[in-house]
C-alpha cells in the first residue's frame, strides 16, 4: 500500500501537507511526532475514515485501526461487543485466534481494566484480518507489563506479514519495537529511516525554528531576590522560580506539561497570570467582547470604562481589532493571544505561568510576546515558561528544567541544558 | 447579532400564533384567532387578565434567563414557585414585606438543594431540579391536606393568607415588583462584575476558570438568584391573586418560564415583552375554552412552538 501526495486541511489549518509514504509487509513502523503533528489525521486517511483533500491511496489493502479512545459499548459484555464487530462467530474463538489473552467473555466492558479494554479493541481489529494494522497511542493507557505483551503481539503479527503502524510519542518504546521510524512535524514527514538514537529522535520531534545551536542569552541585569516566587512539586524535583527570573520547562508534549499548568492554576494564590496552552478552549470567551474578556477578573465592571481601557490595550499591544466591542471569537489566533496577554499582564502579576505562549504565532507576534515576557520579568515577575519550542526556552530562560513522564529534571543552566536536554527529553539520561 | 435575535423572537412568536390559527381553521374553528385576540387584549377586562398572567410568567422567565445565562439548567421553576408560595403563606402572618422576603428565601433555598447535590455528587441540575418539582408538589399536597389545611377542614386548601398585596381593582402591586425585578436582573447581568463573570461561566466554563473566575461560586449564586425569582413569582401569585394555597397551585408557571426566557433570547428586558405575549396567549386561551369550548391547553401548544422555533434557529447551545 502506498500513500501518494496526501494533503488534508481543516479550515485554514493544514493538518497533513503533501505526504507520501509506502508500507512493506512485515514492517513495524513507529510513527512519531508531537500533538498536532498530523499523525492521527494521516492514519485516519490511510484507514479510509477520512477523505484526503488531495492525493491518492495506491494499491489499497484492508486496513484496521485501533483508536486512542475506545469504541466499545460499556454496558455490553466482551462477547456482545465482539458480536457487534464480527456477527456470528464465537467470541472465545476470536480471542484465541488473535493470540491475546483475555479471560471470561461474559464480563461487562464497564468492569474491565483500561488495559483489558485496550486488548479487546485490539482483538476486534485483528479479527478482521487487516493487512495493515494501525495502533494510535496504544500504550498511553497500559501498564509497562501490558505494553510488553502488546509489543509481543505486534511482533507476531509482523512475522505473519502484517504491516503494523504504531503511533506514539514515547521515544523508548518506539526505539524498542519499531523496525522503521517515521517522524512527522507540522503535517510533514521530516525523517523516515531505520535506526536512530534516542537523542536524534528527540531532536527530530521537537521543533527548532532556526538551525543555530544555542543563541547567546540576552540577559538584562535584573533584580533577583532570594525569596522564592513559588514552589510546586511535580514528580521528583522541586520547582522554584524567583522574582525577576524566567524558568523554562521543556520536553516532548504529553509528558505532564498540561497537568503541571493545571495544578499550578488551581494551587497558586495571589496575583498570578495564566496563559493557557489551549487557546481556543481556555483562552477567551469567544461569544463575549474584547472589553468583557479583558475585564473578566476585575473587581468592577463599568462598560464604558472597560471599553476605554480595552481600546488603550488594543493600541498598546497592537491588536488588530476594529473596536473593543468586537467579539473575541472573531479575532485571529495571534490577536486572541495578544488579548490574553494584555489581560493577564495588565494585572502586574507577581507570578506568570505561560504555557506555549507563542504556538502558532507568526514571527512578529512571537517576538512581541517574548519582549512582553522579558519586560514583565524585568519588572520583577517570576515567570514559568512551559514550552515545546527549544529556541524559545533558550532565548528566554534563565534556568531550564526538562519534564519527562511527569517528573522534572534538576534545575539546569542554559549551558548545561544545551548539552543534556536531548537525552533528558528522551528519557535516556 | 442583536438583530438576528430579535428576528428569531418575532419569528417564533409569529409561528406560534399562525400555527394556532391554522389548526383552528383545520378543525373548523375559524373564529379561533379573533377570540384569542379579543379575549386577551380586546377589552379592559381582557387586558387586566393578560397583565395578571404576565406577572408570574415574567418572574419565572427571569428565573430561567439568569440560570441559563450562567449555564445552569434550572428546570425546577415549578418547584421553586411552590416553595416560594408556601414560604409567603407562612411569612404572611408577619406582614406583606415579610411574606415577600420569605418567598424569595424559600425559592432560593429550594433551588440550592440542586446546587448542593451538584457540588457534592456532581448531580446534573437538569435532573435534580425537575425531581425537586415533584417533591414540592407533594409537599404542597401534604400541607393543604394536613398542617396548613383550612380551619373548617372541608377542602384541601389553606385559609386565606394573613397578608395580601395592595391592588387597584384586580391589578396588584406585583406588576411593579416584577418589572423592577426585570430591571434588577438586567443590571445584575450587564452592569456588575458578578454578572460579567456569571455570563462568562455560562458561555465557556473553562476559559472563565483560566481567567481566574470562581466558576462554582457563579453556579451556586446563579441557581440561588434563579430560585429566588421563581419563589417570588409564587409568593406574588399567592398574595395578589389566589390568597390561599391549594393542590394545583403552580399551574405550569414554572415550566412556562422556560418558553418565556427562550423567546426573550435570555435577555431580562426582553422577558418583559415575552411574558406579555405568553400572558396574552394564556388569557386568550381561557376565553377560547369559555366561548368556543376549545381546551385552554392550546396555550401550551403555543409555548411548545416557541421553544422549538427558538432552539432550531439559535446558535447558542441550549442544554
Amino acid at each position: 500500500m502506498r500513500l501518494s501526495h496526501i494533503t488534508k486541511r481543516f479550515g485554514a489549518n493544514v493538518a497533513v501537507d503533501d505526504v507520501s509514504l509506502d508500507f512493506a509487509p512485515g514492517e513495524i513502523v513507529g510513527l512519531v511526532g508531537e500533538n498536532g503533528a498530523g499523525k492521527t489525521t494521516l492514519m485516519s486517511i490511510a484507514a479510509g475514515e477520512l477523505a484526503a483533500d488531495e492525493g491518492t491511496i495506491e494499491d489499497p489493502v484492508p486496513v484496521g485501526i485501533v483508536h486512542q479512545h475506545f469504541l466499545l459499548v460499556s454496558e455490553f459484555t466482551i462477547a456482545e461487543n465482539l458480536a457487534l464487530a464480527m456477527w456470528g462467530r464465537d467470541a472465545g474463538e476470536i480471542i484465541r485466534e488473535s493470540g491475546i489473552e483475555l479471560r471470561d467473555v461474559s464480563r461487562r466492558v464497564a468492569d474491565l481494566s483500561v488495559g483489558e479494554k485496550a486488548k479487546l479493541e485490539l482483538i476486534k481489529a485483528i479479527a478482521r484480518r487487516p493487512r495493515v494494522l494501525i495502533l494510535d497511542e496504544p500504550t498511553s493507557v497500559l501498564a509497562p507489563t501490558e505494553a510488553r505483551e502488546l509489543f509481543d503481539v505486534m511482533r507476531r503479527l509482523a512475522a505473519t506479514g502484517t504491516t503494523v503502524i504504531f503511533i506514539s510519542h514515547k521515544i523508548p518504546e518506539v526505539l524498542e519495537v519499531a523496525t522503521r521510524i517515521v517522524v512527522m512535524r507540522r503535517g510533514r514527514i521530516v525523517v523516515d529511516g531505520g535506526t536512530m538514537s534516542a537523542t536524534e529522535l528527540a531532536e527530530a520531534m521537537v521543533e527548532r525554528r532556526s538551525d543555530s545551536p544555542v543563541r547567546p542569552l540576552v540577559n538584562t541585569p535584573r533584580h533577583v531576590s532570594s525569596r522564592p516566587g513559588s514552589a510546586g512539586r511535580t514528580g521528583e524535583s522541586d520547582l522554584r522560580f524567583h522574582p525577576g527570573e524566567i524558568v523554562a520547562i521543556i520536553g516532548v508534549a504529553g509528558n505532564g506539561q498540561s497537568e503541571l499548568a493545571l495544578s499550578l492554576r488551581d494551587s497558586l494564590r495571589g496575583r498570578v497570570a495564566h496563559i493557557p496552552e489551549d487557546r481556543a478552549r481556555d483562552g477567551l470567551v469567544a461569544e463575549m467582547t474584547i472589553a468583557e474578556n479583558i475585564a473578566l477578573a476585575d473587581r468592577h465592571w463599568r462598560p464604558r470604562a472597560a471599553a476605554e481601557r480595552a481600546a488603550a490595550l488594543i493600541e498598546r499591544f497592537n491588536i488588530r481589532a476594529q473596536s473593543p466591542l468586537q467579539r473575541a471569537g472573531s479575532l485571529s489566533g495571534g490577536n486572541q493571544q495578544k488579548v490574553i496577554l494584555a489581560r493577564e499582564l495588565e494585572r502586574h502579576p507577581e507570578i506568570i505561568i505561560a504555557a506555549e505562549p507563542t504556538r502558532g504565532l507568526d514571527i512578529e507576534a512571537t517576538s512581541f510576546v517574548h519582549d512582553e515576557l522579558r519586560d514583565a520579568a524585568a519588572r520583577g515577575a517570576a515567570i514559568l515558561l512551559i514550552t515545546s519550542d527549544l529556541d524559545e526556552a533558550f532565548a528566554l530562560g534563565d534556568a531550564i528544567h526538562v519534564i519527562y513522564r511527569g517528573a522534572l529534571s534538576p534545575r539546569l543552566t542554559p549551558e548545561e541544558a544545551a548539552v543534556r536536554a536531548p537525552q533528558l527529553m528522551a528519557g535516556v539520561a | 447579532m442583536r438583530a438576528r435575535q430579535l428576528l428569531i423572537a418575532v419569528l417564533a412568536a409569529f409561528s406560534a400564533v399562525a400555527l394556532l390559527a391554522l389548526s383552528g381553521l383545520a378543525f373548523g374553528h375559524g373564529e379561533l384567532l379573533s377570540i384569542l385576540i379579543s379575549g386577551s387584549v380586546g377589552s379592559t377586562f381582557a387586558l387586566e387578565g393578560t397583565l395578571l398572567k404576565s406577572i408570574p410568567l415574567l418572574l419565572t422567565g427571569l428565573s430561567v434567563a439568569i440560570a441559563f445565562r450562567a449555564g445552569v439548567w434550572n428546570i425546577g421553576g415549578e418547584g421553586q414557585f411552590l416553595a416560594g408560595a408556601m414560604g409567603a403563606f407562612l411569612g404572611a402572618r408577619y406582614g406583606m414585606i415579610a411574606a415577600l422576603a420569605a418567598s424569595l428565601i424559600a425559592g432560593a433555598l429550594w433551588a440550592s438543594i440542586a446546587s448542593a447535590l451538584r457540588l457534592w455528587r456532581n448531580a446534573p441540575e437538569v435532573l435534580t431540579t425537575i425531581l425537586l418539582n415533584f417533591i414540592a408538589i407533594h409537599l404542597l399536597g401534604y400541607a393543604v391536606n394536613g398542617p396548613l389545611q383550612e380551619a373548617s377542614g372541608k377542602y384541601p386548601q389553606s385559609d386565606l393568607a394573613s397578608a395580601s398585596l395592595p391592588a387597584i381593582g384586580e391589578l396588584h402591586l406585583g406588576v411593579v415588583i416584577a418589572v423592577l425585578a426585570a430591571i434588577g436582573a438586567w443590571f445584575l447581568l450587564y452592569r456588575t462584575a458578578e454578572g460579567l463573570r456569571l455570563r462568562a461561566s455560562g458561555f465557556n466554563r473553562s476559559a472563565a476558570k483560566w481567567a481566574g473566575v470562581n466558576v462554582n461560586a457563579q453556579l451556586v449564586r446563579a441557581m440561588a438568584i434563579s430560585g429566588a425569582m421563581a419563589g417570588l413569582a409564587g409568593g406574588i401569585e399567592l398574595l395578589g391573586v389566589t390568597h390561599r394555597l391549594f393542590e394545583r397551585f403552580a399551574a405550569g408557571y414554572g415550566y412556562a418560564g422556560i418558553a418565556v426566557a427562550l423567546l426573550a433570547q435570555l435577555h431580562p428586558l426582553g422577558t418583559i415583552a415575552s411574558s406579555l405575549f405568553f400572558g396574552a396567549l394564556t388569557t386568550g386561551a381561557g376565553e377560547l375554552q369559555r366561548t368556543a369550548g376549545i381546551s385552554s391547553t392550546v396555550a401550551t401548544f403555543g409555548q411548545a412552538i416557541v421553544i422549538l422555533v427558538t432552539i432550531v434557529f439559535t446558535r447558542r447551545k441550549i442544554a
